[in-house]
């Protein structure tokens, strides 16, 4: 089943009298259990991409479908409320808030659905992040790693369709990216999810299922090229 | 909640300092609002005290009862349900053996009518029977050490009263009341002046059963009623005194509701990036409004809490001859009313988590 599907998506910005168009039309679509990768250059749209996919800003024509279902063209209340159920986001300097334990960090999730926290389930899956034991420790206790594995925790914990993933590696060493995003991958195939991941670092990409290049706005299947 | 109180469990010294600030403003507000208070009873203490609904004036006083002066015979013109002579008097006193400056103190005379109803409830001792007796407000023995037994002497004058019993709540002009019995009042009243032949008193207080005194007569031309509040309004001083601690206080609640809202605002403008971390997740504006809003609820209700807990304590520790009291009425008003403008300072906030764009969270 396509989790999500982007169907003849396109961006343009105006800049003065210029048109610029930072999205080409697109099309594309993720299925439960698929790990996609998305590599191309700074400035070539992989960022505008990834916010339309997760509802941050609207496409100028065409739209984007999550389970089927109306998304893009939704208001942006309405929106705000899918993306908080359906989308769960993992982003480059880690979406912690500071002030909350890694515990707390899901517990707020429950706090917003006004939903009792689900110990046993806190527990299954801070253990298969490796992180159980720092479950009382603020961000700034934990390390880069062990930060983007909290982040991780947070992005599943309410059980998204789609993992929206942006430069998840780009504070990590060599061997600790490796690590994040065999667990991202491990992830998305055990809980079925739509996972995407934008990333510049083209190594990284081994453990997905498809690669994709964005250059100057065009998307375009790695194999294609 | 939640968000607001572990956020504050975890920058602690900063809220702390925040609080330290509400505490502080609040502590000045309930302080200055006590004293304006005390000092505005110990204006009109004995006043209430008479539970009158009228006051009967000569008409050339403008409302100044020190000035007011007539023959008591014109009492028996006036209709009125209950009614009460009263001669006012100021005057310095001393204890009679001492002689220092230190040992005078200011004081009036009220000149009552045993039989009248403004005459004062005796608390300890007993009521004045004969001629140069005096009841004294109670303050008089805590702060000056009077006692029942004393003599007292009147400054410039050959006459000395004794002390037979105490009353409270008998202040007037901010120091202490002696009742004398009208006999005793015209010595005084008339000491440097010679004797006079008619008795002379300054008011007749009057109790009505309608409104706006209306079925009260007077009677006389040279004579004026005045409603209680009205007098009370027009005491020396007393007006622009309420007025200027009012015009303070409201200030002050003014200033504390915009500290903590620029706090706040602060707070919220440095928070903006996990705020849009937050956006980009999902979680409403409305959510982490409430949670803003809810904040801010928590800092003053801690802060002003803390302010009237200290306000109460100095309120024991302070010396009684500072004129400060508290009224619960009073200080439940100032409570509700400091955390209102605290938490509608919050509001300020409200439209910089609204207009926080979660696009920059991914940027």
């Amino acid at each position: 089943m396509k989790l999500i599907e982007l169907k003849e998506v396109n961006k343009t910005f105006q800049d003065g009298r210029k048109t610029i168009e930072a999205l080409k039309p697109t099309n594309f679509s993720v299925e439960g259990g698929e790990f996609v990768a998305i590599i191309g250059p700074s400035g070539s749209g992989k960022s505008t991409f990834l916010t339309i996919i997760g509802g941050l800003q609207s496409p100028t024509e065409g739209e984007v479908l999550i389970k089927d279902q109306k998304f893009s063209n939704l208001d942006e209340k309405e929106r705000a409320k899918k993306r908080f159920n359906e989308i769960g986001f993992i982003l480059q300097a880690s979406n912690l808030i500071p002030f909350l334990t890694v515990k707390d960090q899901l517990k707020l999730v429950n706090k917003i659905k006004k939903t009792k926290l689900d110990e046993q389930r806190v527990e299954n899956l801070l253990s298969e992040l490796g992180i159980n034991k720092l479950m009382n420790k603020y961000p700034s206790d934990l390390s880069g790693g062990e930060k983007q594995r909290a982040a991780i925790a947070r992005a599943m914990y309410h059980n998204p369709s789609v993992i929206l993933a942006d430069e998840p590696t780009a504070s990590l060493d060599t061997d600790r990216a490796f690590e994040v995003v065999k667990i991202l991958a491990r992830e998305t195939k055990k809980q079925n999810k739509a996972t995407i991941m934008v990333t510049h670092d083209e190594r990284l990409t081994e453990q997905c299922d498809a690669v994709y290049v964005m250059k100057d706005g065009v998307l375009k299947n790695k194999q294609e090229e | 909640m939640f968000l607001a109180w572990r956020e504050i469990k975890y920058s602690k010294t900063r809220f702390v300092l925040i609080i330290g600030v509400v505490v502080l403003i609040a502590y000045l507000v309930y302080f200055l609002t006590g004293l304006a208070y005390g000092l505005a009873q110990e204006n009109r203490m004995s006043i209430d005290k008479w539970d009158a609904d009228g006051i009967v004036l000569a008409d050339e006083s403008n409302l100044n009862i020190n000035m007011s002066m007539f023959d008591k015979e014109q009492m028996e013109e006036i209709e009125a349900s209950e009614k009460a002579s009263v001669g006012v008097a100021p005057s310095v006193v001393q204890l009679e053996n001492q002689t220092s400056e230190e040992s005078k103190v200011n004081i009036t005379f009220f000149g009552v009518d045993k039989e009248e109803f403004i005459f004062p409830e005796v608390i300890e001792g007993e009521e004045f029977n004969k001629d140069k007796e005096a009841i004294a407000n109670i303050s008089l023995k805590e702060e000056e050490g009077f006692e029942i037994g004393d003599e007292v002497s009147l400054a410039g004058a050959d006459l000395t009263v004794e002390i037979v019993g105490f009353t409270d709540n008998a202040k007037f002009s901010v120091g202490p009341v002696l009742y004398i019995n009208q006999p005793t009042y015209q010595q005084v009243r008339a000491s440097g002046f010679g004797e006079r032949e008619e008795e002379i008193i300054s008011a007749i207080v009057v109790r009505s059963d309608a409104e706006e005194l209306g079925d009260v007569n007077i009677g006389s031309d040279d004579l004026e009623l005045y409603s209680i509040s009205e007098f009370i309004s027009n005491l020396p001083g007393y007006t622009a005194q309420v007025l200027t601690f009012g015009l303070m206080i409201g200030f002050l609640v003014l200033i504390a509701a915009m500290i903590i809202g620029i706090f706040i605002y602060v707070l919220t403008l440095q928070k903006s990036s996990i705020l849009g971390v937050m956006k980009a997740q999902g979680i409403s504006s409305a959510y982490i409004s409430r949670s803003v809003i809810g904040q801010t609820f928590l800092l003053s209700v801690m802060g002003v809490f803390t302010g009237l807990g200290l306000t109460l304590l100095t309120g024991l520790l302070l010396p009684a001859a500072v004129p400060h009291q508290y009224n619960f009425i009073f200080l439940l008003s100032i409570t509700a009313l400091l955390i209102t403008v605290a938490v509608a300072g919050a509001f300020l906030s409200v439209r910089t988590v609204v207009n926080i764009d979660p696009l920059e969270a991914i940027d």
